[in-house]
């Protein structure tokens, strides 16, 4: 074939640039969407690999308990096993930074005369050996990471203001130390501390938080042997693990939010696929004498999907510039969303991946490719004389409408066959289902513009006139121009509506959990609602303290650690069981939760079987069920527990294990507390309870009060922030596809120039003409409308009872939405009717003659 | 072909009354008082019409012929006030054109005139006889009426069996004889025709043309049509000529 032919496409791209750039524009924004999401995520992964990376240094071996701190005598006893060649103590907390830009700051706390084999770093200035001087024999001093002291203006000898467990806490900057890789934890925020000096603030007399080791012998033996003489519960593990036990916990968010974002593109194929086919319609002449002349089929068929490759390549490329840009706007929300819900991670800096530009890329490329694929093989089987006039065109859709819904009919019922909710596992037969019913869907289009138009036909002929009767007839009879924007529209509205509904349900669900499962009337606490708290304990005389106010009816203890559990984190908690049994505060799936938790109090208190009841999510995960068991990892080794209920829990931060106190104490050792949950006598005096606590600890700590509704009000703020993103990756899709729609009509109205002149010049008046637009478009908005409402609800269920029970392992009750769908309807049709007038009234400007003048 | 027109429908306006009357006094159906049409191009003027005076009487039937470009289909456009002058005066049944507003012209288009174009411009979305019956529609007539007096129109252009066809299901000399259906279901007091056989071969021609005539012969109807066909302008009584915009003779 020769290169000079595709000379035709290009030509014809730039006869049409408005239909040109909508093509490109459409795949460009759906590009940019996928990729933007992509390497947000993957940039803020990146970010907690370096932080781990440059946290872990050359360690090949880490020594930790799970949830629980390491006895110091430890260290002096493993440094001294023949099998280690070298071995750093560490004491670790993410603290918070004081004043406005605060946000995490990790606290390393080293021996630096251990650290050299570990980790390198450079201080800064000449006074280095005076520095190191300072911080091992001065309490409360620091060295400061550059970049961090770079941000925030910190220099030797200033000081630092954090926020350690639940106290302020002024420490003294003695340095500035650079990593010599540049990598930093927290892309950069990051203090060290001699361990002695960082076990003092923290409270961790004589404790450390795990033992880095090298070891003498490469590969496995030394964990081996290692793990032949260490006490029981004491794990061996390597470092770089933490990266993918975070990567298993994010998996599900990373590819809810991809899947999302590559809706854009889809809708941009639907643009792609009409631009094609107007351009087959436009072209029957040049096709059939080019066949004429010996073009063969096949080479037809290149040059309109070399159309559509073009388009893609220039929409592909346009969208990765778009996507990078787009990726620094969501990095700081994908950043704020894994810190909300599992993390603390600070990415500040864009990876831009070439695999991933490249993927998108070649995405784009495929997706249009795909979407021209079906009108190029028309043009090419088309004989030589039968190219479509349009009015044929209308006819075979016409006559293929019914196939074409009995498509979408057999797409919705191979939905229906995946969509089977299957917990635990990565939801990829669910989403092809979701793709299923917005294909099902957009089929049914030209059997229900075809239905619409010729139902309401009498009745709007009543009713308008002729307005209502060409109106109707054009709705039907303009299909092969109006259908893919039709089912374009529905498909984003689809979207939309699904996961608006999706969304309230869920919030509504948190809402009625958080009445339900949460009881108290103050929350009383170091921080909380961080995913950092872990290690930030209420001060021990704040307990005893409570119990004396005469106000505090009762008060729930709870306790709080985080794991690793087989590829995942999980929270353990203990709690106060019998507390929660007189008050309320647990909505277990099966079983009355008073009778659980009172047999679990009291089988902990009498020291009876280890009992646990564990949250829905972990449940499904790892397919628990009421009455089996688990073995869970403790301080003191892995310990074999009863599962004694599975209860609903919303909270994002990880699956959870709870057990009553007396039980977590007993196995973990731990008398900390993380906060507290105060039950009022007289529940009309919160404000002045909240007021008081503030009064009695606000000068010596930092610590919470939060009334429940303080608490729903938070844990719902959370929420819609979570789904900010998923909001904008919808709101981008319906943009692409409204685009779509104000284009077809523009087009629409455009081609049909001529047939408006001669109605105008048959007696119609303009405002016949404008009515006859209004109802066409109106009617085709609406069709969208309905189409979307369909599909949309279809999906939502598929969203709630599949999707995110296989990706999150939540229960989601459906809560109907009834304003997404009343907005989305208004939003459609005055955009459809705006859409169609402003080019209508355009083509009834007098200009007649000159369109009717013969060609 | 016979054709055997229907007779006024019942709803007729009453402006035919006053229309025959007209014709009986041999007044002017149709006056141009010099007409000028100036096109811009940019920067460039085209005289498409240049002072064209000209009187054609009620009953008339009129060829208007010249090469292309001389001005003829703009001559046409402005009798059916497709267009207006740049200069001079346009009276066609008595209404000065250039004294019509918008919607008043709508009705002069819609009720006094019937327009046949060279390419038909039937609608394609609508069948033959939904597109004969469309300006009864448009006047307000109920469709069920509309399409019956379609199918009468239909019945005297030979086009019965073809009714429920779209137009690209029919042949060119069907689709102009359905345009011309179409243009007559008004009665309209003028018939203007562009070119009606320029897109026809030779037989189709003859068809079309002897449909012409014989409108004009039993029915008194005035036509003006545009041709640079001498056969079809021979089956007019009168035939001015354009040249450069100037009517010749």
């Amino acid at each position: 074939m020769r290169l000079w032919l595709f000379r035709l496409p290009l030509k014809h791209l730039k006869e049409f640039p408005g239909r040109t750039l909508l093509g490109i524009f459409g795949i460009a924004l759906g590009t940019a969407v996928y990729l933007g999401i992509s390497l947000a995520g993957a940039s803020a992964l990146e970010s907690f690999r370096r932080s781990v990376a440059a946290v872990s240094g050359k360690a090949q071996w880490r020594l930790s308990r799970p949830g629980a701190t390491l006895p110091e005598e430890l260290y002096l006893q493993v440094r001294r096993l023949p099998e280690v060649r070298a071995a750093a103590p560490v004491v670790e907390s993410v603290l918070d930074l004081e004043g406005p830009d605060g946000g995490p700051v990790l606290l390393l706390g080293v021996d630096p005369f251990a650290e050299a084999a570990f980790r390198e770093y450079e201080l800064e200035g000449e006074a280095g050996a005076a520095a190191w001087e300072e911080f091992l024999s001065r309490p409360a001093t620091c060295l400061v990471a550059e970049p961090l002291a770079r941000r925030r203006g910190l220099r030797s000898g200033g000081t630092l203001k954090v926020i350690a467990g639940s106290r302020e806490q002024e420490l003294t900057v003695v340095g500035l130390f650079r990593s010599p890789g540049g990598l930093y934890p927290l892309e950069g925020a990051v203090i060290l501390m001699d361990v002695a000096w960082a076990q003092e603030l923290l409270g961790r007399a004589g404790q450390l938080d795990y033992i880095d080791l090298i070891g003498r012998r490469p590969g496995e033996e030394t964990a081996a042997t290692l793990r032949k003489v260490l006490p029981p519960g004491v794990e061996v593990s390597w470092p770089g693990a933490q990266t993918r036990q975070m990567e298993g916990l994010v998996a599900s968010y990373r590819l809810n939010l991809q899947v999302l974002s590559a809706i854009a593109l889809f809708v941009g194929m639907f643009l792609i696929y009409q631009s094609v086919t107007l351009s087959v319609v436009r072209r029957r002449r040049e096709i059939g004498l080019l066949r004429t002349l010996g073009l063969g089929a096949r080479e037809v068929l290149v040059l309109f999907l070399a159309e559509g490759a073009i388009t893609g390549l220039a929409g592909g490329l346009a969208g990765l510039f778009l996507g990078i840009l787009l990726a620094q706007g969501a990095l700081g929300l994908v950043t704020d969303t894994l810190t909300s819900l599992y993390t603390p991670v600070a990415a500040r800096r864009l990876v831009i991946s070439p695999a991933l530009l490249v993927q998108a890329w070649i995405l784009a490329v495929l997706a249009t490719l795909v979407a021209a694929l079906v009108p190029a093989l028309e043009a090419a089987r088309t004989r030589v004389r039968a190219v479509w006039y349009r009015e044929e065109l209308e006819e075979v859709i016409t006559r293929r409408a019914r196939r074409l819904a009995g498509g979408g009919a057999a797409a919705l019922g191979l939905a229906g066959i995946l969509a089977v909710p299957e917990a635990g596992r990565v939801p990829i037969p669910g989403f092809i289902a979701a793709f299923l019913i917005l294909l099902g869907f957009a089929l049914f289009t030209p059997v229900a513009a075809l239905g619409l138009g010729r139902g309401l036909l009498p009745g709007l002929r009543r009713l308008l006139g002729v307005a209502g009767d060409l109106g109707c007839r054009y709705l039907s009879g303009s299909l092969s121009r109006s259908a893919v924007s039709i089912a374009a529209l529905a498909c984003a509205l689809g979207m939309l509506i699904a996961v608006a509904v999706m969304i309230g349900s869920f919030r509504e669900t948190v809402n009625l959990w958080v009445s339900r499962s949460i009881s108290g009337d103050i929350f009383f606490g170091p921080a909380v609602f961080s995913t950092a708290a872990y290690d930030r304990y209420l001060p021990p005389e704040v307990v005893p303290e409570l119990r004396e106010d005469p106000e505090v009816a009762d008060l729930y203890l709870y306790r709080c650690v985080r794991l690793p559990f087989r590829d995942r984190f999980v929270l353990v908690i203990g709690g106060s069981f019998d507390v929660l049994a007189k008050y309320g505060g647990m909505w277990f799936r099966q079983g009355d939760s008073v009778a659980i938790l009172q047999e679990m109090a009291t089988a902990a208190r009498e020291g009876g079987p280890a009992m646990v009841i564990i949250s829905e999510p972990l449940a499904e995960t790892f397919g628990f069920r009421e009455g089996g068991e688990l073995e869970l990892p403790t301080p003191a080794g892995p310990r074999r527990v009863q599962v004694r209920g599975v209860f609903y829990d919303f909270r994002t931060d990880g699956p959870s294990i709870w057990m009553d106190l007396h039980q977590f104490r007993r196995l973990w050792g731990d008398e900390h507390l993380n906060a507290v949950r105060l039950y009022l006598r007289d529940q009309s005096r919160v404000a002045q309870v909240q007021a008081k606590l503030r009064e009695r600890y606000g000068g010596r700590y930092r610590l919470l009060a939060l009334s429940h509704q303080d608490l729903r009000n938070g844990i719902l703020e959370i929420f819609d922030r979570t789904f900010a993103v998923t909001y904008a990756l919808e709101g981008v899709a319906v943009l692409v596809a409204v685009f779509g729609i104000i284009t077809t009509f523009v087009v629409l109205i455009m081609d049909r120039e001529r047939e408006l002149a001669l109605l105008q010049a048959l007696g119609a008046s303009r405002r016949q003409i404008l009515g006859m637009v209004l109802v066409e478009s109106g009617l085709a908005s609406f069709l969208s409308f309905l189409l979307g409402a369909g599909a949309g609800s279809v999906l939502s269920l598929l969203l709630i009872l599949v999707i995110n029970k296989q990706a999150f392992g939540w229960t989601i009750r459906l809560f109907f939405t009834p304003g997404i769908y009343f907005h989305s309807l208004l939003l459609v049709v005055a955009l459809g009717l705006v859409s169609g007038a402003v080019p209508a009234w355009r083509a009834v400007k007098p200009h007649l003659a000159v369109i009717l003048k013969e060609e | 072909m016979q054709s055997r027109f229907p007779g006024p429908h019942p709803g007729r306006i009453r402006e035919a009354t006053r229309l025959r009357q007209d014709r009986e006094g041999e007044m002017a159906l149709i006056e141009l008082t010099g007409v000028s049409k100036v096109y811009r191009r940019g920067e460039v003027e085209i005289a498409a019409l240049r002072q064209v005076d000209l009187s054609v009487a009620a009953g008339e039937f009129v060829a208007v012929t010249g090469k292309s470009g001389c001005g003829k289909s703009t001559l046409l456009h402005l009798i059916g006030g497709l267009e207006a002058p740049s200069r001079g005066r346009v009276v066609v049944a008595g209404r000065d054109l250039a004294s019509l507003g918008e919607r008043q012209l709508t009705e002069f288009r819609r009720d006094l005139v019937g327009v046949v174009f060279q390419s038909f411009n039937l609608l394609p979305l609508l069948t033959l006889e939904e597109n004969v019956a469309l300006p009864r529609v448009l006047q307000g007539v109920s469709y069920a009426r509309a399409a019956a007096e379609a199918r009468e129109w239909l019945a005297q252009v030979g086009l019965t069996d073809r009714r429920h066809h779209k137009p690209h299901q029919v042949s060119g000399g069907e689709m102009q004889r359905a345009a011309l259906a179409r243009a007559l279901i008004n009665r309209p007091a003028v018939l203007l025709a562009d070119e009606p056989t320029g897109n026809l071969d030779h037989a189709t021609s003859r068809q079309v043309m002897e449909l012409f005539a014989a409108l004009h012969r039993k029915e008194g109807q005035t036509i003006v049509m545009v041709t640079h066909a001498p056969e079809a302008a021979a089956y007019a009584q009168r035939e001015v000529r354009l040249r450069d915009g100037r009517v010749m003779a």
